[in-house]
């Protein structure tokens, strides 16, 4: 019982910190554009399939090699897609609607892309790390500590990069204030298409390191947009540190509730409790709506 | 310094600013009066890139900048200072000068106009680590003029630095821009009403439902009755 338990509340934090780490994501591109990414989901996907492609090349076997080469393709395709698809929008009248309304097709164009090009059925993607470490009767795979620590290392990177670059701060200041920041001479169009870039590698990497767990297939990702809106709303939209504290939470009550009633039951709980915090604080954990 | 030739600005459809010309001399500080609502914000913004809508033609140093956004204008040292001050409420005091020599030319200086605003400004240096959201309305005023200055400008449109201020702020407002200009800055102020300020004016202009009604010296300026019972209000 005890050992359950713990394996409980092990994968639960597993699972929260890159629940955490694409949240985040998802929350950086709404502090700073206010607009939301209904193909946030697809984005995960396709790092789940680029895994798999760079995996399934004969000649390459480490997932080294995959960071080194999926991270600057999410970051280029992230910008590229921004500059194409959503930038030409902003120009008009609420284009915020118009964004959620491209982005939405954009999600059902990718999605239907992977189910001609991958087939229908899931992929699979070896394990980061082979081996398991025991005390006792308790065992965590090795798999499972170096997806939380590549979460938490995603994570402490962009908040570096926001608290100590110049473009990390000049994000931070469109979020904050765009019309300060257009005052002090910053390039709000490159914060844009830079923030919708470095989210789409944020929830693609989290689609790398969840896919070893859970497979690829070609709707996956809506079930990864849904966690992830979850969060950032339950957290407070827009508020980083509220997303950290909602992922883990989350992640937990996933575990628990998966554990003790069935996995259909997860989504169900999702939703009561961010109803239900919605409903006694409108603002989410940490308050930033609106 | 700059030049500006039949100026026309809009907000949408609405025609705010109606064929405005006006030379500013280097080194000069150059007053606009005015009521509100009658487009001075909207003039500074114009000359600093901030107006998407504007036709006419504006020249800085003789050359065009007609139509440059604020990106390239704040780099090529011409910089506005809002009225409602515009900072970034969730960062430090630092954090706020620091950004406020994002632009290239301004990095390269960062570090001497930093201690610069700390000599005009010896309480931000106390402050370093305060967030702006915290800050009373007077030293945040203070922050956004300060953050102005770490772009390293050579012109300033400054809107209604004293808006809201207690009469012995407005002393200390006057007295910075009087010590700005001493070091070479040359300002554009849009004020109402403030003696302090108007003093300070080598040429002084009125903005009235989008037109310049008055242009001329404090001294002309004082013998113009309309203006003297409006606007100098002596």
């Amino acid at each position: 019982m005890i050992v359950e338990i713990i394996d409980v509340i092990i994968s639960g934090m597993i699972n929260g910190s890159v629940y955490a780490l694409m949240a985040v994501g998802l929350t950086l591109i709404y502090g700073v554009s206010k607009a939301f990414n209904f193909a946030y989901g697809s984005f995960y996907s396709m790092g789940g399939y680029l895994a798999w492609l760079i995996l399934s090349a004969a000649f390459i076997n480490s997932y080294l090699v995959v960071f080194i080469l999926a991270v600057p393709m999410l970051l280029i395709l992230g910008f590229l897609i921004e500059k194409m698809l959503v930038a030409p929008l902003r120009k008009r009248d609420d284009w915020e609607i118009k964004v959620m309304m491209i982005t939405l097709g954009l999600a059902l164009f990718l999605d239907n892309s992977y189910q001609v090009v991958f087939g229908a059925r899931m992929k699979s993607l070896p394990s980061i790390l082979e081996g398991s470490y025991s005390v006792g009767e308790f065992i965590i795979s090795y798999q499972d500590i170096v997806i939380f620590i590549l979460s938490i290392g995603g994570i402490l990177i962009l908040r570096w990069f926001l608290n100590s670059t110049r473009t990390g701060m000049s994000v931070r200041a469109v979020a904050q204030n765009p019309a300060g920041a257009q005052i002090v001479g910053i390039p709000k169009e490159f914060v844009f298409s830079a923030t919708f870039a470095i989210s789409t590698v944020m929830v693609g990497v989290g689609g790398i390191l969840l896919a070893q767990k859970y497979f690829v297939t070609p709707t996956g990702g809506w079930d990864i947009l849904v966690k992830s809106w979850v969060i950032t709303a339950f957290g407070g939209m827009g508020s980083i540190r509220g997303s950290l504290y909602a992922a883990f939470i989350l992640g937990m009550l996933e575990a628990f509730v998966g554990w003790y009633y069935g996995m259909n039951w997860v989504l169900i709980a999702l939703f009561a409790v961010l109803l239900a915090t919605l409903a006694i604080r409108p603002q989410g954990l940490m308050g930033k709506w609106g | 310094m700059i030049e500006i030739k039949n100026l026309n600005a809009y907000y949408d459809d609405f025609h705010v600013l109606k064929d405005i010309s006006m030379t500013i001399e280097q080194g000069q500080v150059v007053v606009m009066l005015g009521p509100n609502g009658h487009g001075k914000s909207t003039f500074l913004k114009s000359i600093c890139g901030l107006v998407r809508k504007t036709s006419g033609l504006i020249k800085y140093n003789g050359q065009s900048i007609t139509g440059m956004g604020a990106e390239k204008l704040v780099n090529m040292g011409i910089t506005y200072i809002a009225e409602n001050r515009e900072l970034f409420p969730e960062m430090t005091v630092l954090e706020n000068l620091k950004l406020g020599a994002y632009s290239k030319n301004a990095r390269a200086h960062s570090r001497q106009n930093l201690e610069r605003v700390f000599s005009l400004f010896p309480r931000l240096r106390e402050r370093t680590s305060q967030l702006a959201s915290t800050m009373s309305g007077g030293e945040a005023r203070m922050l956004a003029i300060a953050r102005g200055l770490m772009s390293n400008a050579k012109f300033l449109a400054i809107d209604e630095p004293s808006l809201g201020l207690q009469p012995n702020l407005r002393d200390e407002v006057a007295r910075i821009i009087k010590e700005i200009n001493r070091q070479g800055i040359t300002v554009l102020v849009v004020e109402q009403n403030i003696p302090q300020i108007t003093e300070l004016a080598h040429k002084l202009y009125v903005l009235e439902e989008g037109r310049i009604t008055f242009e001329g010296s404090k001294e002309q300026a004082l013998g113009n009755d309309h203006l003297k019972e409006i606007f100098l209000g002596m």
